[in-house]
């Protein structure tokens, strides 16, 4: 009796578990889709610099894409991811606020913890199409773009010289539809360039650029001015510009310019970064030789972060002068923005804005400052209002330090987790590409040119090469001669003329080393190009193109005379790492004037 | 052990049956066991008194939740989702009321529970068994809603989920023993089933058991939060994910009051019994 009613107890009750674990349950759909995208993550007490002021120790929540609750302790929900925060600072998603966006900026510049970048010129249609992106949520592994899309500037004026055909305006009746085009192209602001009269660019005049500014403002819409001297500076603002997005750097501030930039609420974005490369000091603060950021800076970044645009007089006074206006509008109360613009000569997306803060410190802001300057400030100043801070509802956008840079402004380089949208960021090394990259192959010839064709030992062959492709007027033609150098059958013979039309104006014969032009391959094993060559008496420049040295190839000349001769060029001269190599060539210029060269046996060694 | 259960425990407490004395700790367990069992076996037995109440909320759900409310949606959850907390606070409730309420009446109207009177049993222990009848019962009624609603409805909770919601309605349809208790010491036999439909269904309209709160007509919008149905209900659809329009604390705080309102009622309706019959 007694064993059969235990018996049927214990049957009811292995019944009800087992009708209780075959009830239906949800699909795990969050979990499944997306292993790095928790729907809870703590930042458990943790120190917190919310965008203006500094909180020593604080629990944050982030619940998808949000940040749900921020209080001295939370009690996270079962699931919560928690990272712990002693010793670390969260801060608000970085902002870039003046940069051009080619390529893979934005991807770059989130692996430095900037997740949104102001862009102050590029191409419109592709603006466009990664704003269409970031509205259907497909633009997780990159920063946000805020793009100014096509500049406004006068016909042949500044933002015209980079090869792409962009409109521009020549009057003040043509403002208001020059305006209105822009906005339906998409542009979230408008930026203007205004210079002196008189100055290398032609600019537009003082009446268009006030046009410009009213129709902005009646299309709702900020006008920001790119400045370089104080007068314009004073012109612009005086017109009723939001903003100016380089600081001037020709002339101390006074006190009428300052108090002027006050009275309209304009904000500043000093752009030291950039100013320091045109002083002849780019790189000023060492990124690329900082541990911190190092492994995370491409060859092709450490290139241009060094460089400085070549032909351009360096005015060293002109740092001073920007240092000294930034902080003299700061103390008058005008909102400082951070922006490098990157990526000019001397600077590199993500990176260049851990440098500019340091910058910005050391020009004599605070490094609370310096940080709201690269966080709330912007977004209030572009009416940004989902980020910028870390307040509850805001986007999840959150740079984790190691340390306090609210003390000490270069442990924002110390970065120990990025998160964009609430998604953490994989940071990948800056050396990752060159694991699977080829290595020249190991033949010392390249070209004999002696098989009746235009011969290449790798790569993709010969090619004509001009600054036509920057609207130059050189010309080119590569043919096949004979005999050649030294008894052989044949070289390659170069004949052209270099016209006036582009400032830095070549033309020759290219290598691209590479399957598909353009790839860089590994030359660490090659030392020097060797290779006869006879001509016009002229000089001649052997040019290397290398990830490494950014933009702007490395070259080093020779003269071709009446009989062939051997020359010996060191590629370790040129450049120190080979790594990426992408392109080598053989060009007349920059002197004007017709030329004849003759290139035969060409080994690279 | 300690020396008052040796006390207890010792032979010449425990040998013989006792009536005015104290029974040993250990006897009323097995009182309680048995009386348990008596009831339970009552309830197997005549099932003529139970399957009424067990048949309504699946009934109901079938109907409202099955039936016509595929579809639809109360916030953040479905409406067969929602209905599972609203009808599971039904059945519950309904299971309480009948057990304590009609069960007691008739029972006293057969004189049953004067028999009981006469036996070696604290009356305790039977409203004790009672409870666990009751409880018992609630499950039932829910397993059988939860089979609907899993099973035919598309509701899908995590495990935790079913398990808190059974194991809340469940505790928290004791307030409603209680209550029933007072109603079945207060009624007559004839009278309380009546009595009792009359207050349980109206209550559990008003309380948004059968329509949800949120399409309840505004009178009864602003009448529910003073009726502990409603309090039982929201709680339970805090657990399915639904909007609630009461915290923990205040459905606590007010089915505890409740508890204690209806005990002091019916004990004092018990004595008054008591002294009739006695």
């Amino acid at each position: 009796m007694k064993t059969k009613e235990i018996v049927i107890a214990v049957l009811l009750a292995t019944g009800l578990v087992t009708f209780f674990l075959l009830l239906p349950r949800p699909a795990p759909v969050a979990q499944a889709a997306d292993d790095t995208f928790p729907t809870h993550l703590l930042f458990e007490g943790v120190r917190l610099f919310d965008g203006e002021r500094l909180h020593e120790s604080m629990d944050v929540l982030v619940e998808g894409e949000t940040i749900a609750a921020i209080a001295p302790h939370l009690a996270p929900p079962s699931g919560t991811k928690v990272v712990d925060g002693r010793g670390k600072t969260l801060l608000p998603g970085l902002i870039d606020a003046h940069t051009h966006t080619w390529g893979d900026a934005l991807e770059r510049a989130l692996h430095f913890g900037v997740t949104t970048e102001i862009d102050m010129f590029t191409d419109a249609a592709s603006a466009a199409e990664v704003r269409a992106q970031q509205k259907r949520g497909e633009a997780h592994g990159r920063a946000d773009l805020v793009s100014a899309g096509t500049l406004v500037t006068a016909p042949g004026g500044h933002g015209t010289e980079y090869g792409i055909a962009i409109p521009t305006l020549d009057d003040p009746a043509g403002a208001d539809a020059f305006v209105a085009d822009r906005l339906a192209e998409g542009s979230d602001f408008i930026k203007i360039v205004y210079g002196e009269a008189g100055g290398h660019w032609p600019t537009l005049d003082a009446a268009t650029l006030g046009a410009v500014i009213t129709a902005a403002h009646e299309r709702e819409a900020l006008a920001v001015v790119h400045v370089s001297n104080r007068e314009a500076a004073r012109t612009a603002l005086d017109l009723g510009a939001d903003g100016l997005v380089h600081i001037w750097s020709d002339r101390p501030p006074d006190d009428e310019i300052l108090a002027l930039a006050a009275k309209h609420g304009a904000f500043v974005i000093p752009t030291l970064s950039v100013i320091a490369m045109m002083a002849g000091q780019p790189n000023l603060t060492a990124l690329d030789e900082d541990p911190a950021l190092a492994a995370y800076i491409t060859p092709a970044e450490a290139g241009t972060l060094t460089q400085t645009i070549a032909g351009l007089p360096l005015r060293a006074e002109r740092l001073e002068v920007a240092r000294q206006a930034t902080v003299a509008l700061a103390e008058a109360g005008v909102p400082i923005l951070a922006g490098t613009d990157a990526p000019n000569p001397g600077t590199a997306h993500g990176a260049s804005l851990h440098g500019e803060l340091s910058l910005l410190v050391e020009a004599g802001l605070t490094p609370t400052a310096a940080l709201a300057a690269a966080t709330s400030v912007p977004a209030r100043a572009f009416g940004l209002d989902d980020r910028g801070r870390v307040a509850s509802g805001l986007r999840a956008d959150l740079v984790l330090v190691d340390g306090d840079p609210t003390q000490d402004i270069r442990r924002t380089r110390h970065i120990v987790g990025i998160w964009k949208a609430g998604r953490a960021v994989e940071r990948r090394r800056g050396d990752a590409d060159l694991a699977d990259r080829a290595s020249a192959p190991d033949v010392a010839v390249f070209a004999r040119f002696d098989d009746g064709e235009l011969d290449a030992a790798y790569g993709h062959g010969w090619q004509s090469t001009t600054d036509g492709m920057m609207g130059g007027q050189s010309t080119v033609t590569l043919e096949l001669v004979s005999p050649g150098a030294a008894g052989s059958v044949g070289a390659l013979s170069l004949r052209g003329s270099i016209r006036a039309g582009f400032p830095f104006p070549w033309a020759g014969g290219m290598i691209f080393p590479g399957a598909e032009p353009m790839t860089p391959v590994d030359f660490s094993s090659k030392q020097e190009v060797v290779f006869l060559a006879r001509g016009d008496g002229a000089s001649y420049r052997l040019m290397l193109f290398a990830e490494s040295l950014g933009q702007i190839p490395a070259s080093a000349s020779f003269t071709a005379g009446e009989v062939w001769a051997e020359h010996r060029i060191s590629l370790r001269d040129l450049a120190k790492d080979l790594r990426g190599v992408w392109g080598l060539a053989f060009a007349a210029g920059p002197s004007q004037g017709d030329f004849e060269l003759m290139i035969d046996q060409v080994s690279i060694q | 052990m300690n020396a008052a259960t040796e006390s207890l425990n010792a032979p010449d407490s425990s040998s013989a049956p006792v009536f005015h004395r104290r029974a040993p700790r250990r006897r009323y367990l097995r009182i309680f066991g048995l009386e348990t069992r008596a009831e339970l076996m009552k309830m197997v037995r005549m099932p003529a008194f139970v399957v009424p109440a067990f048949a309504f909320p699946l009934m109901f759900y079938a109907l409202f939740g099955l039936a016509f409310g595929r579809g639809q949606e109360i916030g953040p959850v479905t409406m067969l989702g929602y209905l599972l907390a609203t009808y599971g606070a039904f059945g519950v409730i309904g299971a309480n009321l009948f057990s304590f309420g009609v069960g007691i009446a008739v029972e006293r109207g057969q004189g049953w529970m004067l028999l009981k009177r006469a036996m070696p049993l604290p009356p305790l222990i039977h409203f004790l068994a009672r409870m666990v009848v009751g409880m018992v019962f609630s499950l039932l009624i829910l397993v059988g809603l939860f089979a609907l609603g899993g099973f035919f409805g598309g509701v899908a909770l995590p495990l935790p989920a079913w398990v808190k919601l059974a194991a809340w309605l469940t505790v928290g349809g004791l307030p409603f023993a209680a209550f029933g208790l007072f109603f079945g010491y207060l009624c007559g036999p004839n009278s309380a089933p009546a009595v009792i439909n009359l207050l349980y269904l109206p209550l559990s309209f008003a309380s948004g058991l059968w329509m949800p709160y949120e399409v309840l007509p505004g009178f009864f919008k602003a009448l529910a939060p003073w009726l502990p149905a409603f309090h039982l209900a929201q709680q339970g659809l805090g657990i399915v994910g639904a909007e609630t329009h009461a915290s923990w604390t205040q459905s606590i705080v007010y089915l505890s009051a409740f508890t204690v309102v209806s005990l002091v009622a019916g004990i004092a309706a018990y004595r008054r019994d008591q002294e009739s019959w006695g």
